[in-house]
This record gives structure tokens, sequence and C-alpha cells, in this order.
């Protein structure tokens, strides 16, 4: 029974980069744009957050990197496809190529150099029984993507802001015809979710491996892209979603580290539920109409006013 | 063609004189050169780091005598065959491939060349010109084994790795073998994460067998993400594998096997220069020192430095062979007789566990 | 702004063809320009990309076979965005083809003639169009975004490459690693220019982007996925059915995706091995999108794709440009490119002057 603890703890830090960028590529989405380019946006935010731990072994500043990095990439893809109602599938796949090829080539230079981890939000007293661990023993990004979970909640149900930005994302034209401007909403948006992608990114040098590898995001951005429709683009399923997808990362490890019926699961399987699940909800959602609607109207699709 | 027929003419001078003036004369006329791919980055604190480390050496070694060229992160299938290619027809006389997965293109390439010799790592697939060569990580793995009995409070051990080849399984034996001379109730876990980098992944394995009890960790994957968890922990230990990664986990380190690839890469060199190379297949070890130990870690006592250095150096001088019989498998079974040795072909396609190893799923 | 653009009535053929030649241009100069300022060799850079695999006659072979797979699943991505139906899991069909591919060859191990190789085509389109077909499915019965399912649906067929050749399909003889056996000789593509790689799956490729702009611009099936995809309502009215459309999109998509898969694994592979998954499938909705997705526009940008794989390496063995760089400039040709599409649809116009003088 006292391995739960230090599973939730383990899990909590392998769902927490995957939950921050999924947040923002929810923001994104919601807003009726689809940035695949989340894998290289975070791939940029990692080399950053290294960096920024690096020079300065301040985390909040390498974060700060991240989420200034990511975004700056993300301004790429957002000019190509807001200001040029360029494909934005393509424009995200380039990205993606863009961001490996980039924290690449940026990062040789930091390689078997290690950095310090970010340490726990809260002092070490308040961590000693196992129990606490598990509510006190996190670092401040733990904390931080709890708070945005419901902070967007928070933006997109109640505020007139997430108003806007829901319209703009259900139907682009009329909000464009009432006034909105809905290419600044989407470039807001497609900033935000830089930024969250970027602090995601920097979450594996300071919080999961304290180096710099090069891809060490390890197609994590797939899967914050896939528990964004696996939540049907709600905030809080998102936070359950995350946490479910990274009890299935860890189980996988504990189950084989410990034994037990569940390590006879081939990895393989383990590896490809995340995705499996996510086609299941996709299903569900739309069996039940009712929730179908949900998913932004304008999704994908370029915003060409006529003129 | 006509290359290398004035490559032998001038090695053949060469001969004559004393070796050292060997690759001088030859630097003379045009430098050979030597071309390396690797299947992932040379930023990787492994093993690709490592081969690179011995392409460096081979380059000062012979100055400019060499002229060595690399090409990095090479897809394991036909985009080999044309990096392969690439380097042969860019005038490389010598080619090492250093993984597995290159062993189809190679085999197809140097049929085209037949005047390129290739040098194939831990391949099995051999040919006129395409050698073999490995190393024989297991001897350091037996000085680790040692040193994990030793310090180990729970007798718990783990060995995280890619897949179960015959090179990761021989090493996760030849590491519960030699702990368990020291302590006979130890035990080692193997756990597979099926990738060879997924720094991520290899550290929440490091957590997850850390969380249930093990103590020292190894691990055969190409980065130092589960020393560094070692390290965070505040376990016994864990070993640097393919380089000296101290620098990731300064107290957690307790020592490291380094590939030192580069007097292997020197040897074939020079042989090509000499007009003396022969399709090998050398696997190669402490005793010539393509494999290191690294310096030992600060929670490694005199006693136990002592210990470790008496199978090091038991391996050098060939007193001591970790695979030596009795050898049980896990399942009770004894697979090896008292006093027997293990051939090398039995080793490269070890593919069951000693006494202490858990069967992993 | 002294500017504003401005619809055109019809897309601009010129700019249609002069686009993607200034994407690659602009590349070239502005790579040449970043990569000097960052301390690297940049006009080799360029140079040794962009140039050396098309004037080093040797490098043509490598060209036509990284493009052949490029070119066959752009066509089948091509024909289906033209009909606004977005598969972008072509990957995932090309894994599933090349495994059915596979599965034949593996069955048939130890027997001859020459009926294995067209089998294991079969095997390999009808995989890839079974693979495609599960998006279809959930997009004409439930109306599930295709994009979403049949990325995740990629990303699963990997998982089960990973496990088929770790588990029952592994070669008994291969040491443990984690591979097929070598196909016999009848299940291996033949290559057709002797002391060559270029293998039968090129001329394939060419005869698919053939028949595809053929069928595309001369067949009531090419005017349906146009109508569809261009005038939805209009191809309602006309009787072309949506669902209709989407199936045909799919599967001829998902099934060149899946006869790509095929001749890979039986051409250059002639295994199945872990690193058989390229990313071949999603290069290539970027090749269908440089192609303007235009059959013969696939073929151009098949090649140029190849060129910058072909040219990355041959700078990392000349100049030593890390393989990095290779990402970026490739990343850097879809920008220019996606973003000069705007230009193929609007018109920058002086807005002081009038709309009959100020063309840009």
């Amino acid at each position: 029974m006292e391995i739960i603890i230090p599973i939730l703890v383990t899990l909590v830090f392998a769902a927490t980069p995957i939950l921050l960028a999924a947040l923002g590529e929810l923001v994104v989405e919601k807003a009726g744009v689809l940035n695949l380019g989340v894998e290289g946006m975070m791939l940029v935010g990692a080399i950053a957050g290294f960096a920024g731990q690096f020079y300065t072994g301040n985390p909040y500043f390498a974060l700060l990197c991240g989420a200034v990095a990511g975004a700056a990439v993300s301004l790429i893809f957002g000019f190509l496809t807001l200001s040029l109602s360029a494909n934005q599938t393509a424009t995200g796949l380039a990205l993606t190529i863009f961001g490996t090829g980039f924290s690449a080539l940026a990062g040789a230079p930091f390689s078997a150099r290690p950095i310090q981890l970010m340490g726990p939000l809260f002092p070490p007293e308040l961590a000693t029984h196992p129990l606490w661990r598990g509510v006190f023993g996190y670092s401040a990004p733990v904390y931080f993507s709890f708070f945005m979970v419901f902070a967007i909640w928070y933006f997109l149900q109640k505020t007139r802001a997430g108003l806007i930005l829901r319209a703009v994302g259900e139907n682009d034209l009329s909000a464009h015809s009432i006034g909105y401007s809905v290419r600044g909403v989407r470039y807001l948006a497609v900033l935000f979710g830089g930024a969250m992608a970027g602090i995601a990114g920097a979450c594996f040098p300071l919080l999961l491996t304290p180096q710099w590898a090069e891809r060490m995001t390890a197609g994590r951005g797939w899967i914050a892209v896939a528990l964004v429709v696996f939540a049907s683009w709600r905030p809080l399923r998102l936070l359950a979603g995350a946490y479910l997808f990274g009890l299935v990362m860890t189980m996988e490890l504990y189950a084989k580290a410990g034994g037990g019926p569940l390590s006879v699961i081939p990895s393989e399987l383990w590896a490809a539920l995340p995705y499996l699940a996510t086609i299941v909800v996709l299903v569900l959602i739309s069996i039940r109409r009712d929730a179908s609607t949900n998913a932004p109207a304008c999704l994908g699709k370029p915003f060409l006013p006529s003129n | 063609m006509t290359l290398n027929r004035r490559t032998i003419l001038k090695a053949g001078a060469a001969a004559a004189a004393l070796p050292l003036l060997g690759s001088r004369a030859f630097a003379q006329g045009e430098p050979l050169k030597v071309g390396f791919i690797y299947v992932g980055t040379i930023n990787d604190n492994g093993y690709n780091y490592a081969h690179n480390q011995g392409r460096i050496y081979l380059q000062e070694q012979l100055g400019d005598a060499v002229e060595t060229t690399y090409v990095e992160n090479v897809p394991e299938g036909p985009d080999c065959e044309r990096v392969l290619r690439e380097l042969a027809q860019q005038g490389n006389k010598l080619i090492f491939a250093t993984s597995f997965g290159f062993g189809d293109s190679v085999i197809k390439v140097a049929q085209q060349f037949p005047d390129v010799k290739f040098e194939h790592a831990t391949g099995y697939m051999k040919a006129d010109n395409v050698g073999l060569y490995n190393a024989r990580f297991y001897e350091g793995r037996a000085v680790c084994g040692t040193i994990a009995g030793h310090l180990s409070k729970t007798g718990k051990l783990a060995y995280i790795g890619s897949f179960p080849i015959p090179e990761v399984v021989m090493g996760i034996n030849a590491l519960a073998l030699s702990a368990r001379k020291v302590n006979p109730n130890a035990t080692v876990k193997p756990v597979y994460i099926s990738t060879w980098n997924d720094p991520a992944k290899e550290a929440d394995a490091a957590r997850a067998l850390i969380d249930q009890g093990v103590d020292v960790i190894a691990q055969h994957t190409d980065g130092p993400a589960a020393l560094q968890v070692a390290q965070e922990r505040g376990i016994v230990g864990g070993f640097g594998q393919g380089a000296d990664m101290s620098a990731f986990a300064p107290e957690t380190q307790l020592t490291s096997i380094i590939d030192h690839w580069g007097p292997h890469y020197l040897a074939s060199a020079k042989a090509v220069i000499d007009g003396t190379w022969v399709a090998g297949d050398t696997w190669e070890g402490l005793k010539e020192d393509v494999v290191q130990i690294g310096p030992y870690g600060p929670k490694v006592t005199e006693e136990v430095k002592a210990a470790a250095e008496a199978v090091r150096l038991g391996q050098i001088d060939g007193s001591f062979h970790i695979f030596t019989g009795p050898i049980k498998d896990n399942t009770g079974a004894e697979r090896v007789a008292a006093g027997v040795v293990m051939t090398d072909a039995e080793l490269l396609s070890m593919d069951w566990y000693v006494e202490g190893v858990e069967q992993p799923a | 702004m002294p500017f504003r653009l401005e619809k055109r009535p019809e897309p601009s053929r010129l700019m249609q063809y002069l686009t993607p030649a200034a994407a690659v241009a602009l590349t070239m100069v502005v790579g040449a320009i970043i990569f000097s300022l960052i301390g690297y060799d940049g006009m080799g850079a360029v140079r040794e990309i962009f140039l050396t695999p098309l004037t080093n006659a040797y490098k043509w072979q490598d060209l036509g076979v990284k493009a052949a797979p490029l070119i066959i699943i752009g066509v089948g991505l091509s024909i289906a965005y033209r009909a606004n139906v977005w598969n972008i899991g072509a990957e995932g069909q090309y894994v599933v083809g090349g495994l059915a591919g596979t599965w034949v060859a593996l069955a048939t191990y130890g027997m001859s003639g020459p009926w294995i190789l067209p089998l294991m085509v079969l095997a390999g389109v009808v995989g890839g169009m079974l693979y495609a077909a599960i998006p279809a499915l959930l997009r004409t019965r439930l109306n599930v975004n295709e994009i979403l399912t049949s990325l995740m649906l990629t990303y699963a067929s990997v998982q089960l490459i990973y496990y088929l050749i770790r588990a029952p399909w592994k070669d008994p003889m291969g040491m443990g690693f984690p591979q097929t056996r070598m196909f016999a000789e009848a299940a291996r593509l033949p290559t057709i220019i002797p002391g060559t790689i270029v293998h039968l799956g090129v001329p394939i490729a060419l005869l698919v982007a053939l028949v595809a702009w053929f069928i595309m611009s001369r067949s009531v099936f090419g005017y349906q996925m146009r109508v569809v995809g261009t005038a939805p309502h209009a191809a309602r009215y006309g009787g072309f059915s949506e669902n209709r459309t989407i199936w045909l999109a799919m599967l001829v998509s998902g099934g060149l995706a899946g006869l790509a898969g095929v001749l890979e694994v039986a051409g250059p592979f002639q295994r199945m091995v872990p690193g058989f998954p390229t990313n071949y499938g999603f290069t290539a909705i970027i090749v269908a999108f440089l192609g303007r997705l235009n059959p013969l526009g696939v073929v151009f940008a098949g090649i140029v794709m190849a060129i910058t794989f072909v040219g990355g390496e041959v700078a990392q063995t000349t100049i030593g440009l890390p393989n990095a760089a290779t990402g970026i400039f490739q990343a850097m040709v879809l920008f220019f490119l996606l973003g000069g599409d705007l230009l193929v649809r609007y018109r920058l116009r002086r807005v002081a002057s009038t709309p009959a003088t100020g063309a840009a």
C-alpha cells in the first residue's frame, strides 16, 4: 500500500508537462485553430528552459525562458495561418520539424552539462510524512498546472473574453460580423498555446531529467494533442485525462519493476493506449450527440472573410 | 581503384621504415579517409558520444595521416545504405558502422565497393571487406556487480535495458553473477523500456525501481537519465554507461563502464594504411583497453575498491572469467558445469537469465 | 498600410507555379545568410543541400528511391485534400501496408513463384485501405473528425510494428534483435536498372502520378472530388454524395499509402525493422502541399524533398553541417511556401489606386 504515494508522485510529474501543453492547445483549439506543432514548441521550450537554468540557476527564470521561446515560435505558426491563411495542418507539422531541428542545433553546446532540478515548492518539512508528500511534494509547475485548469475553465465559462474566444472558434464569420477581431483573438490564443507548450517543454529538463537530450520530449507533444480531444475540449476533463494518461505511462514501469499481473501487458500496448482511448472517446462523444457540439466548429479551418 | 593501388604501394614502401614513420610517410601523400556513421547524436553523453570520442582519438593519434568524417542520426534502414554509399563515394576507404541495425546496409554497400573496408559494431554478418568488432562490456559489468554486491543494503539491484538482446542479457547476467559472489542473496530486476533514447521514460523507470526497494541501478540505454534519478533520490548508487557520467551524479556514480573505441579504430586504420587489414571479428575488452573502468565514486571504500580492482585485473590477466561454471539459470537448472567457461558463441546468443535475476515479463 | 489584399476571382495559375519555386529560392538565400551568421558555411550548406544531389549524377538513384514513396503517398493525399478530406494518418496507413506485405512475405517464406510479390502488393494496398477505412467509417457514420482519428491511429500502428517484430514475427536467427527475417528472393522488389538501387517502386510512383493526374483532370471521379472540395453545396445539388466522396478519398489515399509501405518494405528494407516508420507519411503531407495538390506537381515536390534529405547528408560529410540543419532548411521551404499560398488566392493592391492599375 505504501507504494501508492510514490506512484502518485511519479505520475503527477509525468502528467504535468502533458497537462500544461494540452491546456495551451485546448485554448488554441477553442479559438478554432488546430496547431499540430506542439511537439516542436515543447522542444524549443525545453532547450530554452535548460539554457535559462544553466546560465542563471533560477528555475522560475528558466520556465519563463521556456514560455517566451514557445510563444516566439508559435508566432511563426500564427503569422502563417492567421495573417496569411496558410493551411493549419501543414503549418503545424512544419513547425514540429522546425522545432526539432532548431532545438537540436541550439542544444548541441549543452551536451554533457547537468543542471539543478527544480526543488519542491513547499518547505520539505511539510512533506516528511508520505501522505503529505503526495500533497506538498511537488515543484511549482505542478501547482501551476492545477491553477491553470481552473483558471482556463473560469476564463472560458465565466468571462466575456472567454465567450468571445469560444464564439470565434464556433463561428468565425459571425464573430467577425459582430465586430470582434477574429485574427486578434486567435493570435492571442496561439501565443498562449505556445507559451504553455514552452513551459511544458521546460519541465523536461527542470522536473524530470536535468539534462539536455535531443528530442527529449519523445512524442509527448502528440499525446498532449490526443489529450485535448480525449477530454472533449473541457479543462476539468483534461485534468482527469492527463492523470489517466500519466497513470498509463507510469503504471507500465511500476508493473514491470514490481511484477504482478499487469506486468504481462506488452509495453507496446501501454504505449498505444492513450491514442486508442482517445479514439474511443471521440466515438463516444459523437454517439452522445449532445456532447459532440463541444468540438469547436471552426477547428482547423482558415478564417477567410470575404472582402 | 587506382587510389587504392597507390595506397598499398605507399604503405608497402613505408613498411620498410620504422612503424612510426609509416604513418608519416603516408601523410605526405594522401591521408586515409575514414568515415563513421552513428545511429544517434554525438551529444547523447553515452553510446554515440563514445564512438565519436573514438573517432577523435584516431584523428589525434594519426594526425594528418587520416581524415575522419562522421554522419549522425542515421536511421537504420535504406537511409543508412545511402549514407554509406555517400561516404564510400567520397573516397573513404575505411568505414565504421557503429550500430547493430546498420548490418543489412553494410553488407549491401560492401558488395558495391569491394575496395572499401567496412567494420560493423555489434553485428554478426561478415564479408571479405566487412569486419566485425565489439567490446566485452560484460567485463565491466562484472566490476560493477562486485561493487554493487558490497554496497547494496537491500540486496535489490536493477538493470534498465532497451530490448532483450544478447548484449543486454549478458550484461544483466554478469552483474548478477558478480554481485552474488559477494552477497549470495542479491537479486537483479531487469526492466525493458523498448526504447534506446527516451530520457524521461528511463528516469521514470528508475523512480519506479527505487520506490520498490532497489538501491543500485545499472542502465543500458544511451544517456545518464537513470543515474540522475539515483543521485536525486540519494540511493546507494548507479553506474555510468558508455562514458564517465560523474558530472551528472557526482556522489552516486559508483564507477562507469567507458567504451574506449579509440585503440580499436587506431589499430584498424593503421592496418588499412599498412595494407594488412583483413576482415576480422574482434571482441576486445579490459585487456585491450577497449573497455575501461572509470574513476570510482566517493562511496566506494578502499576495501570495495580493492575487490573491484581484483576483478578488473583478473579479467586483464585472464585469471578470472565471470561466465565460469557452475552457473544455474533462474529456474534452478544448471546451465554451465563447474570449471567450464562459456564460449564466445554461447555468450553472443545468450537468451536466459542466471540465478538471482527476476524473470522479466 | 499602402497595400491591401484582394481576393482573386480565380486562383492565379502563374502564382501556383511560381510560389513553390520562389519558396525554394528564398530558403536558399535566407538559409545561406542565417547559417553564415551563426558560424557555419552558409553558402556551402545551400550548395551541398540543394545543388550537389542534382549535379552529381551518382545521387540521382538516391533521389528516385527516396522520392518514390513520397510521391505515391503525396498523390493519394493530394486527391483527398482536393475533396477537403483531411487524412493526416498516411504514416499509419503506410505502416499497416508494410505490415500486411510483411505478413504475406513471412507466410510464403520458403515458397517461390512470381505470384508472391503481386500478392504482397495487393495485401499492402488492402491493408492501407482498411486502416484508412476506420477514420472514414467514423467520419461518415458518427461525424468524427478524421484529422484526429487518422493521427491517433498512426501512433497506434507504430506500436503494432514494435510488438510484432519483438514477439511473433521475430527473426529466429536474428540474435534476439527486434526485426523479422530477411525476405526470400521471391518477396523482394527487383531493381530495374542493373548496378543501381533503383527498384520497381520508382516507375510505379511515376505511373501512379500520371494515372492520378489523368483521372483527376479528365474523369467524372476527379470532377466529383474537385467539386466536393471547392463547392460542397453545389456538389450536393449535383447529386454527388458527400459520404461517398469521403470514402473514396480515404480509400484512395490510404490504399496508395499502403502501396508505398509494401513497396518500401519489399524494396529497400527487405525485412521489417523498428526503423520502418521513417515519417514518409508526414513528409508526404508537405509534399502534397508543395505540389499544389496536383499529381504532377507532387512528382516535382517529392523530388525537391528528396533533394533536401540526400543533400543534408552530403552537407554533413563534406562541410560538417549538423543533421539538425536539414530539418531547419525543410521547415523554411514549407514556411515560405505556405506563406506564399496567399498570393495564389489573393493579390496585393495599392489602396490609393484604382483596382485596374494597382496590381502588384
